[in-house]
């Protein structure tokens, strides 16, 4: 009997103990699930504001899952083109060319959604588009193709109004520096009555300037010119080698005054002839020759060589001059640039020489480009294609 | 005297070019502006004309198309000095039937000069 009571006594107890455990982890359970509750409401709430963000951002958003489909269109990108989303969501890159607005987005896309930088595409008449894709990862593996559209209207308009004050400007400016030299001529040739050798050694240092004055506005003028897209070209199938000796022959009192040793290389036998523009390519072998003679100090090398590689004309001109320092050869081809040891050996000079040198060989349909150490020297490349026509060249009007 | 009509509206230009061409020997006239060179070159019936593009009133294009429609002035040689060395300018004096254009800021009196000289002689 004793023994009973004392076993139902411990039953109990334990009972009481299985009670209370379940009711303790009903508890947990119930605060778990509470806390999924939480969490899930967290998420959704990022997930809300994230597409809120990305709905009403002011770029235009795309994004192209794995398989190459839209999966994500963004209201401003919606109204770039004026499409729905509906419509488009859920197409590859190939259904989506029968849109036509987009047409001019998904040819710059390519089949495969190239890498792009900063490309522009012009959508209609005011309204200017720079594209940018980044391929999306997620650890190593790839997950799709982010599209960022900016719109950069504005920016276009500004530059063209500053381009065409830039032009009328030089234009005005051309007018008084021809008076000042014809004026200065006929003093100098005696037209206007005999002058002291003191007057001519002055007056030839103003008419000297005024020359200087002229070369930059012309500058300002074909740059103002390129931005247009008014830069006219003529193009004739010709051979390079007469262009590269004619602007040759024009430095040679130069070369000789600063002492400089010249050498033109050209491969053997006669190079096949490119479609150029003579009097353009004119000038940028002009650039280049008298960028490489006023950086190298007197008794350098400069040697300049025209050779073909595969399908294109290669011209280089190597010089031993004071070189472009690491940290500034990537503005070189940029307008107004002019690197810092240069401006300390020569104050003269626009910076506008090689920025015009790459747009004329870009517009041929070629490419420019240099190797240089600061104190040791310099080579720039350019080449030309060797087939009868070239690419986009710049419009007249 | 060989005559020569030069159509410029700028004054110091025209002040080098008369003294310049005097000295050589030619008779110059002058109009300051495209409206004023047309009448002037229906009175005088000049040798050679020196031909401004952008002037007042009627510009040196206008000029050379007015020229063209009749059958007496569009036989006068004509040299264009023009400011602007744009080639789309050049191509359009050279059809519209220019002899011999010039820049400017590219030459100067002596070379207007020679270029004269080629066309009409001394």
């Amino acid at each position: 009997m004793k023994k009973r009571k004392q076993i139902e006594k411990k039953l109990s107890s334990s009972k009481k103990l299985v009670a209370k455990e379940v009711k303790e982890e009903r508890l947990a359970l119930l605060n778990m699930l509470e806390d999924i509750d939480e969490a899930r409401k967290i998420v959704e709430e990022e997930k809300e504001k994230t597409e809120a963000i990305i709905t009403n951002f002011t770029d235009g958003l795309l994004f192209f899952d794995k398989k190459g489909k839209l999966s994500l269109i963004n209201l401003q990108a919606s109204s770039f083109f004026k499409v729905k989303s509906e419509e488009v969501i859920g197409k590859s890159i190939l259904e989506l060319t029968k849109i036509p607005n987009l047409l001019p987005l998904v040819e710059l896309l390519g089949k495969e959604i190239k890498g792009i930088f900063r490309k522009e595409i012009e959508i209609r008449e005011n309204l200017v588009l720079e594209v940018n894709t980044i391929p999306t990862m997620k650890a190593e593996e790839k997950i799709g193709n982010l599209v960022i559209l900016h719109d950069i209207t504005r920016e276009r308009i500004i530059e063209r109004i500053k381009t065409e004050f830039v032009s009328l400007a030089a234009h005005q400016l051309r007018t008084p520096l021809s008076a000042i030299k014809w004026t200065m001529k006929m003093l100098l040739e005696g037209d206007l009555g005999p002058i002291t050798d003191e007057q001519r050694e002055f007056i030839n240092k103003t008419y000297q300037s005024n020359e200087r004055m002229i070369e930059l506005i012309n500058d300002l003028l074909d740059v103002a010119r390129i931005e247009e897209g008014k830069y006219l070209y003529k193009p004739v199938f010709t051979n390079i080698e007469p262009i590269v000796k004619f602007v040759i022959n024009s430095f040679k009192q130069e070369i000789e005054d600063r002492k400089i040793k010249l050498e033109f290389k050209k491969s053997f036998g006669v190079l096949p002839k490119a479609k150029v523009d003579i009097e353009k390519i004119r000038l940028v072998i002009q650039n280049l020759l008298e960028n490489a003679v006023k950086y190298t100090k007197p008794g350098g090398d400069v040697t300049v060589s025209l050779k073909q590689i595969k399908d294109k004309i290669e011209f280089s001109i190597k010089d031993t001059g004071v070189g472009i320092s690491q940290d500034q050869q990537k503005r070189i081809f940029t307008k107004f640039f002019r690197a810092a040891n240069v401006v300390r050996m020569e104050t003269d000079g626009s910076g506008l020489g090689l920025f015009i040198a790459k747009n004329i060989v870009e517009a041929h349909g070629g490419r420019i480009w240099f190797e240089s150490e600061e104190e040791k020297g310099t080579t720039f490349y350019f080449n030309l294609p060797i087939k009868e026509e070239f690419g986009e060249f710049l419009k007249e009007f | 005297m060989k005559k020569i009509l030069l159509i410029e509206d700028e004054k110091i230009m025209v002040d080098i070019l008369q003294r310049k061409l005097t000295k050589e020997g030619y008779d110059i006239s002058v109009a300051n502006n495209g409206k004023e060179g047309l009448r002037v070159m229906k009175e005088i019936n000049p040798d050679l004309i020196l031909l401004d593009i952008i002037m007042p009133e009627m510009s040196g294009f206008e000029v050379m198309e007015e020229m063209r429609k009749d059958s007496k002035l569009n036989k006068i040689p004509l040299i264009v000095i023009s400011n602007s060395g744009q080639p789309v300018e050049i191509n359009r004096v050279k059809k519209l039937g220019a002899e011999d254009w010039l820049i400017k800021t590219e030459f100067d009196p002596q070379e207007v000069l020679e270029k004269v000289r080629k066309q009409i002689g001394n």
